[in-house]
C-alpha cells in the first residue's frame, strides 16, 4: 500500500506527528470505500475517445462513458452471443444487415439527463465527421446509417453482411452525450473544455485533473448497473511506465497495469504488500524487412527482394534464445505475425526452424560467400550488409538489436543500428525509408482489422510498412474474414494464411508479450480483461476489514 | 543606472528572440512527425489533417511568419499533443518548475556558502580536504544519476520520500492546509536536493576560493589586530567581499537550474517546465517546444539580470560606474 510503508519512515512519521491535528478527519466504512492510486506511464491527452490515441485515456475514459455492449470475458468478437449489455439492455437484427438497439431505460447522464438513441447517432455522426478526424473512422467504414427509432431505440445499417458487424458497431465507439456537445464546432473537439471536464454516463465520475500530476474519479453510487466498490480511482501520471513501476515498488501507488522487465515482476512478486495478475499481452514485435528499395516503392530493395536471403536470415535467428534474454518468461515466441490475443494464436503453425547450417548453406547457394575473409559475407564486391531501424524510446526493441546485431554477425551478416526518436522512426518507417525495422504492434482484439492492414497491400502507406504483398495471402485472409462464423472454417483460413506469410519470410517474428499486472493485496476480486486490462474495475473491491485510514478518508 | 537597466532589457529582448528563433527553426529542421503515440500512430489521412490545421503543411518560412504574428499579439498558439492553448499549459508548469528551482537554489547557496567558508577557516586541515573530496565527487556525477541513486535509496529502499509526484494525491489533492503544505515540502526534498546538491559542491568550491583570496587582505589582517573576534571578521568583514564571485555565480546557476530540472522533472515525475518539454521534444510538439524555450530563456536572462543587478548592490564600486553611465558589460569588469 502506498501509505503504510511510507509512514516507516522518520521524516514523514516528524512531520505527521507536527502536523496530527491537521489530519483530515476519517470515516467512510463498509464495502464501497477505499481509495486505488494508479500508476500510469503517461498522460491522457484529452479525455474525449473519438479524439485521442492513447491507452491511458482509453483506460480512464472507459470508466466515463459506456459502449452499447462490451465484450465479454471469453474476448470472442464474432457473432453478438459473448457480448455483454452495457447501455444497450438488448437487441436483436431486423434483417441480415439491420442490427436494432433498445437502449437501458435507467442510464442517465451524470448531469441528470437520460442517455437516448439521439445520443448514439449523434456519437456514430460525430466518430464518421471528417472534421472531428477521428481515428476511430476508418473502423466504422461498414456500417451505412445510424438512425433513431425512437427516444430508446436506435437502428445501425450495414454496408454488407460479415462476421464481425457487431464487434464494430459497439466496440470502437464510446457514446457520447449530444446535449453537451451538439453546440461544440466539430473541428474543435480536439480542444473543447468538455475534454478536461467530461460528463459521462459510466461507472465513475470525473472529479479533477491535475495537468502532469493526476485525474481523480469518483464512484457514481447510483450507476445502473451496479455501485462500484472502489470510491475512487487516481491515475497519477509519470513519465514512462519504469518510473510507475518504481512507484508501484515504492509504495507511492496501488496498481500499474505491466511491470515490463522479468525484473520487475520479480521484485513484486517478493514484495509481500503486492500481488502479481499475469494475462496475454496485446504486443508482438518483429523485424521487417523492407520488400520495396528505400524510399522508392517502385523497385525491390536489393538486398529483401530476394525470398532466399529473408528465409536465411530467418533461419540463422535464434528467437527462443534472444527472448529468454530480454523478456525471460514475459512473452512467447509467435508463430507469425500474432499477438497472443487473437484468437487465431496456434503454436502448431508451421514456421521456418531455427537452423543457423541450413541458413548458411542457404546463403552460401544464393551466392553471398566472405571472399575476403572479413568474416561478412559478399557478392559482387558488395559486403551482406543492412541498417536496422529503431525507435530510442523503446529499451525492449534496443535491447533485442543489440542481441540480433550479434547473430547476424556470426552468419557474416553487418547490421548497423539506426535508433531514432519516435516522431523520426515513425516518419520513416511510414515513408519506407529503411531496410529492416523493429517494430511492434498493439492489436485490437480482432485480427479481421490488424492483420489486413499490416501484411496486405490494404496497409501500403499505413502500416504495412514492409511493403508485402502475396495475392495468396490477400485472397487466404479475405477468406478468413468473411467465414469467420464458421470458426473451425476462419481458423483453416487463417492458419493457411499466416503458414503461407511464413515461408515468405517478410519479418522475423521475435515476441508476443504477456503482461504482468501488479495490484495491492488489499484490493481483492481483481480480474484483467487482457484487451483493456481496468475493463472491469467496478468489481474490484478492498473488504471492509482491510481498509486503511487513507480509505476512509471523507472529501 | 536608468540607462544601464534599458540598455540590459534591450539586449535581453535580443536574447531571448534569437533563443525562439534558433528553437524554432531547429525542431521544425529535425525530422520526425507529431502524429501520433506510440500506442496507436495516427492513420495518414488523420495526420494530414491535423497537419493542416497546426500549418506544418506549409513552408518553414510562413510557418515562422505565422508564428511570430500571434507571438505578437501574446498567443503561443495550441499543443498538438495536450489539445489546450499552450498558454494554459506552460502556466501550470511554471510555478513548479520555478519552486524546484527555487528550492534547489536555497539548498545550493545556503549549503555551499556555509561549506566554502567551512573549507576556508579549515584550509588544508582534514575537514577542509574531506569536504573537497566529497564536493568533487558529487560535482561530477551527472545530475539525473545522482536523482535515480537518491531515488532508489530514500523512496525505494528505505520509504523515506515518496518516489515522485508534487502531493499525495489522496490525501492532498489541493494544497490547501498545513498538512498538504508539510507533503509538498516531503515531495519537493529529494528533487530539490538532488539539483542542489550538485549546485552546492561548485558553489562550495567558489567560495573556498574567494574567502581564502579575501583573508590575506590588509583590512582583515587591520580587523584581527583591532581585537575582533574571528567569528565576526571572518563573517562580517570578509564574507562580503568574498561574496561579489558568488553573485556571479548566482546568475549562471539559473541555466544550470533550469536545464537540471528539465531531467530531473523527468527522474522524479515533477510537473513542471522541464518535463513538459520533454514530453513535446519527443512528441514533435512543436508549439510547447518553442514555447518553453521562450519562457526558460526569459527566465535565463532575467535571473541573469537579477545577479548584475544584487552584483551592483554588493560592490559600491560598480555601482558609482552604472550609476555616471559607465557600467557597460553588466558590471563583470
Amino acid at each position: 500500500m502506498p501509505n503504510a510503508r511510507r509512514s516507516t519512515g522518520l521524516i514523514p512519521l516528524a512531520v505527521l506527528f507536527l502536523v496530527a491535528g491537521c489530519e483530515r478527519p476519517v470515516g467512510c466504512t463498509g464495502e464501497y470505500c477505499g481509495t486505488m492510486v494508479i500508476a500510469g506511464g503517461g498522460e491522457p491527452d484529452i479525455l474525449l475517445p473519438p479524439v485521442s490515441e492513447f491507452v491511458i485515456t482509453r483506460d480512464v475514459t472507459d470508466q466515463l462513458f459506456l459502449k452499447l455492449a462490451d465484450l465479454g470475458p471469453s474476448g470472442n468478437t464474432i457473432g453478438d452471443e459473448d457480448f455483454q449489455p452495457q447501455l444497450a439492455a438488448r437487441w436483436e437484427w431486423d434483417a441480415p444487415t439491420t442490427l436494432v438497439f433498445h437502449l437501458d431505460t435507467r442510464a442517465r447522464w451524470q448531469d441528470g439527463q437520460a442517455v437516448t438513441a439521439a445520443d448514439v447517432a449523434f456519437t456514430y455522426d460525430a466518430y464518421t465527421d471528417t472534421l472531428v478526424n477521428s481515428s476511430f473512422r476508418s473502423s466504422l467504414r461498414q456500417v451505412a446509417a445510424v438512425t433513431t427509432r425512437d427516444s430508446l431505440t436506435v437502428v445501425f445499417r450495414f454496408r454488407q453482411r460479415y462476421p464481425e458487424m457487431f464487434y464494430d458497431a459497439v466496440y470502437h465507439m464510446r457514446i457520447l452525450p449530444a446535449h453537451l456537445l451538439r453546440e461544440v464546432p466539430r473541428e474543435q473537439w480536439r480542444s473543447t473544455a468538455f475534454g478536461r471536464a467530461p460528463v459521462g454516463d459510466g461507472p465513475y465520475r470525473f472529479v479533477a485533473w491535475k495537468a502532469g500530476e493526476s485525474i481523480e474519479l469518483a464512484a457514481d453510487s447510483a450507476f445502473f448497473l451496479g455501485r462500484p466498490h472502489l470510491r475512487r480511482v487516481i491515475w497519477r501520471f509519470t513519465p514512462d511506465q519504469q518510473v510507475a513501476v518504481t512507484q508501484l515498488l515504492a509504495g507511492d501507488a496501488d496498481a500499474v497495469e505491466v511491470l515490463v522487465t522479468p525484473d520487475n515482476v520479480q521484485r513484486a512478486r517478493a514484495d509481500t504488500q503486492l500481488a502479481t495478475y499475469p494475462y496475454k499481452g496485446s504486443a508482438y514485435g518483429y523485424v521487417g524487412f523492407n520488400l520495396a528499395a528505400p524510399g522508392d516503392s517502385t523497385r525491390p530493395h536489393p538486398l529483401f527482394g530476394d525470398r532466399d536471403l529473408r528465409r536465411a536470415l530467418f533461419m540463422a535467428t535464434d528467437r527462443e534464445r534472444l527472448l529468454r534474454n530480454v523478456f525471460g518468461d514475459l512473452a512467447k515466441v509467435p508463430p507469425g505475425p500474432l499477438s497472443q490475443l487473437w484468437w487465431i494464436w496456434d503454436p502448431e503453425i508451421r514456421e521456418l526452424p531455427y537452423d543457423s547450417g541450413q541458413a548458411a548453406r542457404l546463403l552460401t547457394r544464393t551466392g553471398w560467400i566472405d571472399t575476403d575473409g572479413d568474416g561478412i559475407r559478399d557478392k559482387d564486391g558488395k559486403p551482406l550488409a543492412f541498417r536496422l531501424l529503431l525507435p530510442t524510446t523503446s529499451a525492449i526493441r534496443r535491447q533485442y538489436a543489440r542481441l540480433l546485431q550479434e547473430q547476424f554477425r556470426i552468419a557474416g551478416v553487418d547490421v548497423q543500428l539506426d535508433e531514432v526518436d519516435f516522431g523520426l522512426y515513425n516518419e520513416r518507417a511510414r515513408a519506407g525509408r529503411f531496410d529492416a525495422l523493429l517494430n511492434t504492434w498493439n492489436t485490437d482484439p480482432t485480427p479481421s482489422s490488424g492483420f489486413p492492414q499490416t501484411w496486405t497491400p490494404a496497409g501500403f502507406g499505413r502500416s504495412n510498412y514492409t511493403r508485402y504483398d502475396n495475392p495468396e495471402v490477400d485472397r487466404l485472409v479475405d477468406q478468413a474474414v468473411a467465414s469467420a462464423a464458421n470458426r473451425d472454417q476462419a481458423r483453416r483460413a487463417w492458419r493457411a494464411a499466416v503458414e503461407t506469410l511464413n515461408r515468405d519470410a517478410p519479418g522475423i517474428f521475435l515476441f508476443a508479450t504477456s503482461n504482468v499486472a501488479a495490484v495491492h493485496k488489499r484490493i481483492v476480486d481483481v480480474t484483467i480483461r487482457p484487451d483493456s486490462w481496468l475493463a472491469l474495475l467496478r468489481t474490484w473491491r478492498i473488504p471492509a476489514d482491510r481498509l486503511t485510514d487513507r480509505d476512509r478518508v471523507e472529501r | 543606472m536608468a540607462a544601464w537597466l534599458v540598455r540590459r532589457l534591450v539586449a535581453s529582448i535580443a536574447i531571448v528572440f534569437a533563443v525562439v528563433t534558433i528553437t524554432f527553426f531547429v525542431v521544425h529542421l529535425a525530422h520526425g512527425t507529431p502524429c501520433g503515440s506510440q500506442d496507436r500512430p495516427l492513420p495518414p489521412e488523420v495526420c494530414q489533417q491535423l497537419c493542416r490545421r497546426f500549418g506544418c503543411d506549409k513552408p518553414l518560412l510562413v510557418q515562422y511568419g505565422m508564428y511570430l504574428a500571434r507571438l505578437g499579439h501574446g498567443d503561443l498558439g495550441e499543443s498538438i499533443g495536450l489539445h489546450r492553448p499552450i498558454a494554459d499549459a506552460l502556466a501550470e508548469a511554471i510555478p513548479n518548475t520555478f519552486i524546484l528551482a527555487l528550492a534547489a537554489l536555497l539548498i545550493d547557496f545556503a549549503l555551499g556558502l556555509a561549506l566554502g567558508i567551512y573549507q576556508a577557516v579549515r584550509a588544508g586541515r582534514f575537514g577542509d580536504v574531506a569536504v573537497g573530496n566529497v564536493a568533487l565527487l558529487i560535482n561530477s556525477m551527472p545530475v539525473f544519476w545522482l536523482g535515480l541513486v537518491l531515488l532508489l535509496v530514500f523512496a525505494q529502499w528505505l520509504h523515506w520520500f515518496p518516489a515522485g509526484g508534487i502531493t499525495d494525491p489522496v490525501l492532498c489533492p489541493r494544497i490547501e492546509s498545513p498538512y498538504c503544505v508539510l507533503d509538498f515540502l516531503w515531495h519537493l526534498t529529494l528533487p530539490a536536493l538532488t539539483l542542489g546538491l550538485v549546485g552546492a559542491a561548485s558553489t562550495a568550491r567558489y567560495q573556498r576560493a574567494a574567502m581564502l583570496e579575501v583573508v590575506r587582505q590588509d583590512y582583515v589582517r587591520t580587523a584581527r589586530a583591532k581585537g575582533l573576534r574571528e567569528r565576526r571578521v571572518l563573517l562580517v568583514h570578509a564574507l562580503r567581499n568574498a561574496l561579489l564571485p558568488i553573485i556571479t555565480l548566482f546568475g549562471l546557476a539559473f541555466p544550470f537550474l533550469f536545464t537540471g530540472a528539465v531531467l530531473i522533472e523527468t527522474v522524479f515525475a515533477w510537473p513542471g517546465m522541464g518535463r513538459l518539454a520533454v514530453s513535446a521534444i519527443l512528441q514533435r510538439d512543436y508549439p510547447v517546444v518553442t514555447g518553453a524555450a521562450l519562457l526558460t530563456s526569459a527566465m535565463v536572462v532575467l535571473g541573469n539580470l537579477i545577479a548584475d543587478a544584487l552584483y551592483a548592490v554588493a560592490d559600491p564600486r560598480i555601482r558609482v560606474r552604472a550609476g555616471e553611465g559607465g557600467g557597460g558589460g553588466g558590471g563583470r569588469d
